[in-house]
């Protein structure tokens, strides 16, 4: 019994990281997403932000703050591009409100458990996006879910090597 | 109440920003008349605001780590691998020189082609002035196409100009910044281009769909339209000048939506994916710098130098035209003024003459019932009242030696006698007619 309220504590321990850290993540995750597919082209199939916004909202289990941080990405994300602003940043504040509220619920230290959830809040912050621009505003515009997956697949590929990378960022005691 | 919000702040805090968040979207959303919602072009001053915090706070690292990759890449170009450059630059310079003077021949054209076609009431535009930019970074989502050139409102630059490489087009300024622009792809979704086949002369609207391929809609089912064929920019949409090279169609498949109207997809001739430095036409009007106006110059003065020789040979072609028309009988006559000359008599050649009266009493010179008589000549033969005239003057005692002169076996008598065979009928008085 001790032993599963160690793990459990373990479990719901919140992960704490330096002030710059939050501030510098995101903002190299919004630059390096922006400068990237210049790089790469039409194969950039990655969302670092979300990746970002996921991994903070694991790590705090805070669904408020996991809620903040994925709007403000989205809004620069949707700043950036020529579109709404907004479309992004709802998408976002969803994912990040259930990875924040899902990680206080499962073990997020698991990297089969971060890469599945993570592959499943690209599906459904693109699905989010899609309802909100096209059902909710009644934006007309094609849409690719080939693009969509593809999309996903990379970004659970990233987790297996940045969230590695992030975890010894944070403050130990 | 105040356990409720405590309880459910999760809740609540995700609702708020929900709520406020779709309301800034419905506020940049427009409803047409047709019943479409599109986004507004414009953006409010609010959301451009956004944009600018946005543009400040992700350009400047974005512009340091492009500096760093063009630096290294500079570095490495123009330090390291510096084999064969001073042959390049030999023929580099000789390739200056050449196509310096092909412009100069090209500005004329133009310039010619111009005039031409402010006669003729065209609206052509041609490209004098651009700004070359190089791109940093991109949107980052696959839904906005657009991409940031680090030049803006400070070099020129303004809303809806072309950008363009030299390979063919690329979009058009969106927005502008002090020191960036952002700039609107043409396989944009919500992007634009009036474009035509160049072949088959077809138009057609040129945009992208949701893979980033471009495809040309609006176009009527037509067998003519064949893969490798050329597309141009028609001209026609107040961005992109006529005739710049768009890509070629690699598909053509038929309309999901209406079985009239075909797909074509063209397959871009910029590299739209990998783009490095864009020009931006910053001016359609005439504006050139002080080497164009001097190449123009020596252009015009080779010009002028070879009209000169051009007129020089039309006048020599002239006088031999004068000598010979000089030489021919009958075509001038020396002492009328050159408006008398008969053969440049107005008059029609062959004058219907009104037929004569009977006369009451006939005497020898009545003409004779049944005589047909010629319209146009007179009785003395001549074809117009004028050249009756010179005749008469020809048959003038004066005149009798320019006369015979003109007579291949004449013989000019000495001044004051009347050669042999010349005809010393008085002036003014016609020659008498014999009857049968």
């Amino acid at each position: 019994m001790s032993l599963i309220g160690a793990n459990f504590r373990r479990d719901i321990e919140i992960h704490r990281y330096p002030l710059l850290v939050y501030a510098l993540v995101p903002l190299a995750a919004l630059v390096v997403q922006a400068w990237l597919p210049r790089i790469l082209g039409q194969y950039a199939y990655f969302d670092l932000p979300l990746v970002v916004t996921i991994y903070f909202a694991l790590g705090r289990r805070s669904p408020i703050q996991g809620t903040l941080m994925g709007a403000a990405l989205g809004l620069f994300e949707d700043a950036l591009s020529h579109l709404a602003i907004g479309l992004n940043g709802i998408a976002k504040s969803v994912a990040g409100y259930l990875a924040a509220s899902v990680g206080a619920r499962i073990d997020v230290e698991n990297h089969t458990i971060r890469v599945a959830l993570t592959f499943l809040l690209s599906l459904l912050s693109g699905a989010i996006y899609l309802f909100v621009s096209r059902f909710l505003l009644g934006l007309e515009f094609e849409w690719n879910w080939f693009s969509e997956l593809f999309k996903a697949v990379g970004n659970s590929v990233i987790v297996l090597f940045l969230f590695p990378m992030l975890d010894r960022l944070q403050i130990r005691d | 109440m105040e356990s409720f919000f405590v309880r459910y702040r999760n809740h609540v805090v995700l609702l708020t920003i929900l709520a406020a968040q779709l309301i800034g979207l419905g506020a940049q959303v427009r409803h047409s008349r047709a019943g479409r919602n599109s986004l507004d072009p414009s953006d409010s001053s609010g959301v451009r605001l956004i944009r600018y915090w946005a543009e400040s706070m992700v350009s400047p690292p974005e512009r340091l780590i492009h500096g760093a990759k063009v630096g290294a890449e500079n570095l490495w170009s123009g330090y390291l691998d510096l084999r064969h450059v001073r042959q390049q630059n030999l023929e580099l310079e000789q390739t200056v020189g050449r196509l310096r003077l092909e412009q100069a021949a090209l500005l004329e054209d133009a310039r010619q082609g111009q005039r031409l076609q402010a006669l003729l009431g065209f609206q052509q535009r041609y490209i004098y002035s651009t700004v070359a930019a190089q791109v940093f970074g991109t949107s980052g989502s696959d839904q906005s196409r657009v991409f940031y050139i680090d030049k803006g409102s400070d070099n020129g630059l303004s809303r809806d100009m072309a950008v363009v490489t030299a390979d063919g087009i690329v979009g058009k300024v969106r927005d502008v910044f002090p020191h960036n622009a952002q700039v609107l792809a043409v396989n944009d979704q919500t992007s634009g281009a009036g474009v035509l086949l160049e072949t088959t002369r077809i138009r057609g609207i040129l945009r992208g769909n949701a893979s980033g391929q471009l495809e040309m809609v609006g176009v009527l089912s037509d067998e003519r339209i064949k893969p490798g064929e050329k597309v141009v920019t028609a001209g026609g949409d107040l961005v992109f000048p006529r005739g710049l090279p768009v890509g070629v169609v690699s598909k053509v498949a038929s309309d999901p939506d209406n079985s009239a109207y075909i797909d074509v997809m063209v397959k871009p001739a910029a590299h739209l994916d990998r783009l490095d430095e864009v020009l931006v036409i910053t001016s359609m009007q005439p504006r050139f710098s002080d080497q164009e106006k001097k190449d123009l110059a020596t252009s015009e003065t080779l010009d002028g130098a070879q009209a000169a020789a051009m007129e020089e040979q039309i006048q020599e072609q002239q006088k031999a035209a004068q000598i010979t028309a000089e030489r021919l009988p009958g075509l001038t006559v020396p002492n009328l003024p050159p408006d008398q000359q008969p053969i440049n008599d107005g008059s029609p050649p062959n004058p219907i003459s009104p037929q004569p009266p009977q006369p009451l009493h006939a005497d020898e010179f009545s003409p004779i019932p049944g005589d047909k008589v010629v319209p146009g000549v007179s009785d003395d033969g001549a074809a117009s009242p004028a050249q009756a005239a010179a005749r008469k003057k020809i048959a003038a005692p004066g005149n009798a030696a320019e006369s015979a002169a003109r007579k291949p076996n004449a013989t000019v008598p000495p001044a004051g006698r009347p050669a042999a065979n010349a005809q010393t009928q008085p002036a003014g008085q016609p020659a008498p007619r014999r009857n049968p």
